[in-house]
């Protein structure tokens, strides 16, 4: 069980983090909003955890205390929560396509921003982020509680009013307007809910890395958390919860399979370096096969019909 | 007799769609506990009369006042607050929706449950089909079913002030019978109603008075029942 964990603990980590990171993208879709922004708030979060964990707080001897991560977590989300307000209000003036190229302009901002300035690192990025645990695997502590908190709202988000203005959003924006939503207030809030989880996310994953530079959430991201949503669902939070868990773990499996002996060398290349290739088509397929990814909330209902039937 | 209160007025109104014009130089009034009928053929901007009133498009310029109100640049979930609810053209019901939703949706901006539920009731006794359906997915339902489903959704507002766009579209006769007794009740409990419609002879058999519209103008307006028998008006709309 230890050398498991030893051997697979980053990558247990690492699926957690790509669910937290599918729910980011799912919750601007609540609304109908493709938005690819998470890796960016994604970014900014690692940024400023890893800027006040090495330069502002400085401890230096022992364990990084978790006090310290859960305040940079803080601080991240309120400082995403903030710019996703103002990025939020411009660019939810667009629809569809136009709104994910927006945000994917504002995610190459961020990263040539951050390749550029010096309290960044520029291009090196920041080293030594500290360790609040000994072991990847002991990241759980703070992600799978981070998971649970944030699957409970939105569980209990997609029940309440508010969830169902979401929803009326989504399906058809000028009938809620004519019912007395406010589009606008909604798309904003439900980017800006989204931005926040991003920039937790990767405060965590900014000492769970132990480096943070301008590859952490590039477009690169954006096209495996798009694959996560869309493949997973889009219709219930259990859709991207899952699809983040397979996406992040696919290209591992993929490397695993690929250093199988045997196989031709041109499959094996394609297997480690043909990643986008294959997240690209899935998304293809996945959009034409299963509109709305595979998890659907008709898998529940037809459960649930079938107990009050009976 | 006390002279009519206006609910609602529109002064010389204008409305663009790029470069198209939709509308010039509207003036109507709907007074309290009226039924109102707009007629006109297609594309005479009914529908954009209906839309600039709910504020789901502006105008260019012109002046909707409502209860003494000035609305013409209120948002449109603050219309719909002030009493103001708009079934729009080609009932748009949230499909991937149940019944149920859609109705507890059409009372987003009511917060009092105790009434809310009431009111709920009150739909499914005028709508005797729509609570046997309640649980179903509304995109499921007959198209008669959904004009009824985007009707009671409106009422669940409360509005003072009901904008009807073509109620009775691609309805077989007995449902429109229906959804126009239904009108008629609605007027007998005091809603106010702006109508919109093709079938002009139900309709001004249901109003007090009526407008004709055509290419983006007003070129009539009286009684409902001066307009049933004016030449122009049968020769055009009542075939
Ligand atoms: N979103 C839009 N963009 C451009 N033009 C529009 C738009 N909506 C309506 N129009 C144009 O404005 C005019 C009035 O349209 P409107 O929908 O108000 O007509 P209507 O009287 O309701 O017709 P119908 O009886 O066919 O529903 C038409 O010429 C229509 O083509
Ligand atoms: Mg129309």
């Amino acid at each position: 069980m230890n050398g498991f964990l030893s051997t697979y603990g980053f990558l247990i980590v690492s699926m957690v983090m790509g669910a937290l990171l599918g729910l980011s993208l799912y919750l601007p879709l609540m609304t109908g909003q493709l938005s690819l922004a998470s890796p960016g708030f994604y970014a900014l979060g690692g940024y400023i955890a890893a800027i006040l964990s090495t330069q502002v707080f400085k401890v230096s001897d022992g364990l990084y205390p978790i006090g310290l991560v859960l305040l940079e977590m803080s601080i991240a989300g309120v400082v995403s929560g903030v710019l996703g307000v103002l990025v939020g209000i411009p660019a939810l003036r667009l629809r569809g396509i136009y709104l994910a190229i927006a945000t994917i302009a504002f995610v190459e901002v961020l990263r040539v921003l951050s390749l550029n300035l010096d309290i960044t690192g520029g291009a090196v990025g920041i080293f030594g982020i500290p360790q609040p645990f000994l072991t990847p695997i002991e990241y759980l502590w703070i992600a799978i509680p981070l998971l649970l908190v944030t699957m409970v709202l939105l569980y209990r988000l997609e029940r309440i009013r508010l969830g169902r203005a979401f929803t009326a959003i989504r399906e058809d924006e000028l009938a809620a307007g004519a019912m007395g939503i406010d589009p606008t207030h909604y798309k904003v809030l439900a980017f800006t809910l989204g931005a926040i989880l991003a920039g937790v996310v990767g405060a965590v994953s900014a000492h769970f890395l132990n480096t943070w530079n301008a590859r952490q959430g590039t477009f690169d991201a954006s096209i495996v958390y798009l694959t996560s949503v869309l493949i997973g669902g889009t219709r219930t939070f259990v859709g991207p919860v899952l699809g983040g868990m397979v996406f992040t773990a696919l290209p591992e499996v993929l490397r695993a399979i690929a250093d199988t002996a045997g196989l031709p060398l041109w499959l094996a290349q394609f297997l480690r370096d043909g990643r986008l290739i294959i997240f690209g088509v899935l998304i293809v397929l996945g959009t034409i096969f299963f509109p709305q990814g595979l998890v659907t909330p008709d898998l529940f209902k037809r459960q649930k019909n079938r107990k009050s039937h009976s | 007799m006390n002279p009519p209160i206006p609910l609602l007025e529109i002064r010389e109104l204008y409305v663009n769609y790029g470069g198209i014009q939709a509308l010039q130089n509207i003036n109507l009034t709907v007074n309290a506990g009226e039924v109102v009928t707009l007629i006109g053929a297609n594309g005479a901007g009914k529908s954009t009369t209906l839309r600039a009133i709910s504020r789901l498009i502006n105008p260019r310029s012109g002046q909707i006042v409502y209860q003494g109100r000035d609305i013409t640049r209120r948002p449109p979930h603050e219309v719909v607050r002030l009493g103001i609810a708009h079934s729009p053209e080609g009932r748009r019901v949230l499909a991937r929706q149940t019944v149920l939703d859609n109705l507890e949706l059409g009372a987003y901006t009511r917060s009092n449950s105790a009434e809310v539920k009431a009111d709920l009731d009150r739909q499914f006794e005028i709508f005797p089909r729509l609570a046997e359906r309640r649980l179903q997915l509304a995109g499921t339902l007959s198209g008669g079913e959904q004009q009824m489903l985007a009707l009671a959704r409106a009422l669940m507002s409360r509005p003072k002030l009901l904008l009807l766009d073509e109620p009775s579209l691609g309805l077989a006769p007995a449902i429109v019978r229906e959804i126009f007794s239904i009108i008629r009740d609605l007027r007998a409990t005091g809603v106010t109603i702006l109508l919109v419609e093709q079938n002009a002879k139900l309709a001004l058999e249901s109003g007090d008075r009526g407008y004709v519209l055509e290419a983006g103008r007003i070129t009539l307006t009286g009684q409902a029942a001066n307009l049933l028998n004016d030449d122009q008006v049968r020769k055009a709309y009542l075939g």
